[in-house]
């Protein structure tokens, strides 16, 4: 053994200040994490797989929500009024309603049916030329297409079928839009059904990294029991878990961009031929670069609260407290 | 940094395990903690630690009553302590160079410090060479003497030792009780607790003997009265 003065096991400058060595603390706690990272490539890729995947699914169920129900925001502004006239109202008094209704706000054109015209169309359609012959009248009444104007909303719309249905010499006014508020329900239930997933997924991934984390807390409790009898308190020894949390969700988080902005680009060709029989030309929008640093803070948001709820739960347990 | 215990008591349930303990260590000051298994050198040592509260009786370390330390407050206190443990209590996953760093890195001292420091504290204990060697690969004495280096780096106001020659050969023995000594001599308090009777009754310092929580004998090793 050495035969030099004891004292000197204490030479040197004293510690940092409070701010800088906890800043020093905080940097060599993400440096050992991430080294913890690099050093398990397998069991850390399976835990970033499991997030990527929870926050893909609900993040491209509420993509595809939103890309339909904007082209159905399109497509619904100028639904069709069909106006079925009554059976003893003449063409003159048609047209004449034809021109009281353009007076009215909300409407952007009427187009007149009269019946012969559409009795001749259903005869073409169908082929019932033998029954129709048979008729000693035309049962169809003359009829008013009514467009409303294109910044007019379903509800204006609706208001615009009662207005219409008190007319004079109308019988009944047909609105086509049930297929509309259909799909609009539908993409309400996937937008719902998508976000109730991202919130059970969320839990998932919480109790998923909690429970990771736990086991690496066991795995070092020898060195958390030393780091406590030493001094280094339970915020020392919860440092590198958290950034464990940290870095695991935020890599969950590029990983899950990456499996969502793959599938919208395999989706992209199917939703266009959907549209297309509406006339509609969208495109599925691929990952934003905003969307991708959304599904980051998310994923580093959710792992930093698993490493918490971990850490509380099984760190301050580990004697001494 | 003085340490007073006030007419201390701790029951654990229904077992006490010390009882009515008083008396005073002075800075600079070295003692030996002494008596059967079960006696309660551990509970002591615990309480100075604040691993533990008393049950009744004040401790006070540096004029402070450890009664008043609250508990956000316990790990900045234990910072002025320096442990050695029977077991030694190091880190398999880590050098010996860092297993030696924790309490400096823990009390934030800077990359160039913390290697001054680590390399003089090896150099004392005499495993400077073994700097970079995993703490497996050393033999009992020399883990108990990075012990003793991780215990002293952080230059402690008050060492404690608990049964630190358990499982040494007598001569490692002396040698480590040798390594208390000069630390002593350079103005640590130190505390040592062991059932080792024949090894302690050959040093120079005061010896308190517990028996069943209870303080039965306050005097000096053979050495010590014999001066």
């Amino acid at each position: 053994m050495s035969n030099s003065q004891t004292t000197s096991a204490g030479i040197g400058a004293g510690p940092r200040s409070a701010l800088s060595a906890w800043a020093h603390h905080h940097r060599q706690a993400a440096l050992i994490s991430l080294d913890k990272l690099i050093r398990e490539p397998i069991a850390s890729f399976l835990t970033v797989l499991v997030i990527g995947v929870a926050l893909a699914v609900p993040s491209l169920g509420l993509s595809l929500a939103a890309t339909v129900q904007g082209q159905i925001s399109q497509i619904d502004a100028p639904p069709q009024l069909s106006v079925l006239l009554r059976q003893d109202t003449s063409l003159a008094d048609a047209h004449k309603l034809r021109t009281e209704m353009l007076r009215k706000p909300g409407i952007a054109d009427v187009k007149v049916i009269d019946r012969d015209s559409a009795l001749a169309d259903f005869v073409s359609a169908t082929g019932l030329e033998s029954l129709v012959q048979r008729l000693n009248r035309n049962p169809l009444p003359h009829t008013l297409w009514v467009y409303p104007s294109a910044n007019t909303r379903l509800a204006g719309v609706e208001q615009l079928q009662v207005d219409l249905g008190s007319l004079a010499g109308v019988s009944q006014v047909i609105l086509d839009s049930r297929w509309l508020e259909r799909l609009n329900a539908f993409t309400d239930l996937l937008r719902t059904i998508a976000m109730v997933l991202g919130a059970v997924m969320a839990v998932g991934v919480v109790l998923t990294l909690g429970n990771t984390l736990r086991l690496g807390i066991e795995a070092r409790r020898d060195e958390i029991v030393v780091i406590k009898l030493i001094g280094g308190g339970n915020a020392f020894a919860r440092r590198p878990f958290l950034y464990t949390g940290l870095l695991t969700g935020a890599l969950g988080g590029v990983f899950g961009g990456l499996l969502s902005g793959a599938a919208l680009l395999i989706l992209d060709a199917p939703v266009k031929r959907l549209f297309d029989l509406y006339d509609q030309a969208p495109s599925v929008p691929s990952l934003i670069l905003s969307e991708l640093l959304m599904l980051i803070s998310i994923g580093a948001i959710l792992g930093l609260i698993s490493a918490w709820y971990s850490v509380q739960l099984h760190l301050t347990r580990i004697q001494p407290r | 940094m003085d340490l007073v215990f006030d007419r201390v008591n701790k029951r654990y349930e229904r077992r006490e395990a010390l009882s009515d303990l008083s008396f005073e260590m002075h800075s600079g000051e070295m003692a030996f903690l002494t008596g059967h298994s079960g006696a309660g050198k551990s509970t002591l040592l615990r309480l100075l630690l604040l691993l533990d509260r008393a049950s009744s009786g004040e401790v006070s370390v540096g004029g402070r009553p450890l009664s008043k330390v609250k508990e956000s407050r316990i790990a900045k206190y234990r910072q002025d302590f320096g442990v050695v443990f029977q077991d030694h209590k190091l880190l398999a996953d880590r050098s010996v160079y860092h297993n030696v760093a924790l309490p400096l890195e823990i009390a934030g001292f800077t990359k160039r410090d913390i290697d001054r420091r680590v390399r003089a504290a090896l150099d004392k204990v005499g495993l400077l060479d073994r700097e970079r060697a995993s703490p497996d690969a050393l033999s009992g004495g020399e883990q108990q003497r990075v012990g003793i280096a991780r215990a002293v780096v952080a230059r402690p106001k008050i060492l404690i030792a608990d049964e630190p020659t358990g499982n040494l050969d007598p001569q490692l023995s002396a040698e480590i009780m040798g390594l208390f000594s000069a630390f002593n001599s350079v103005g640590v308090t130190v505390i040592v607790a062991s059932h080792d009777l024949a090894l302690i009754s050959r040093m120079s310092q005061r010896i308190l003997t517990l028996d069943r929580g209870r303080l039965i004998t306050l005097g000096a090793g053979s050495r010590g009265m014999n001066e």
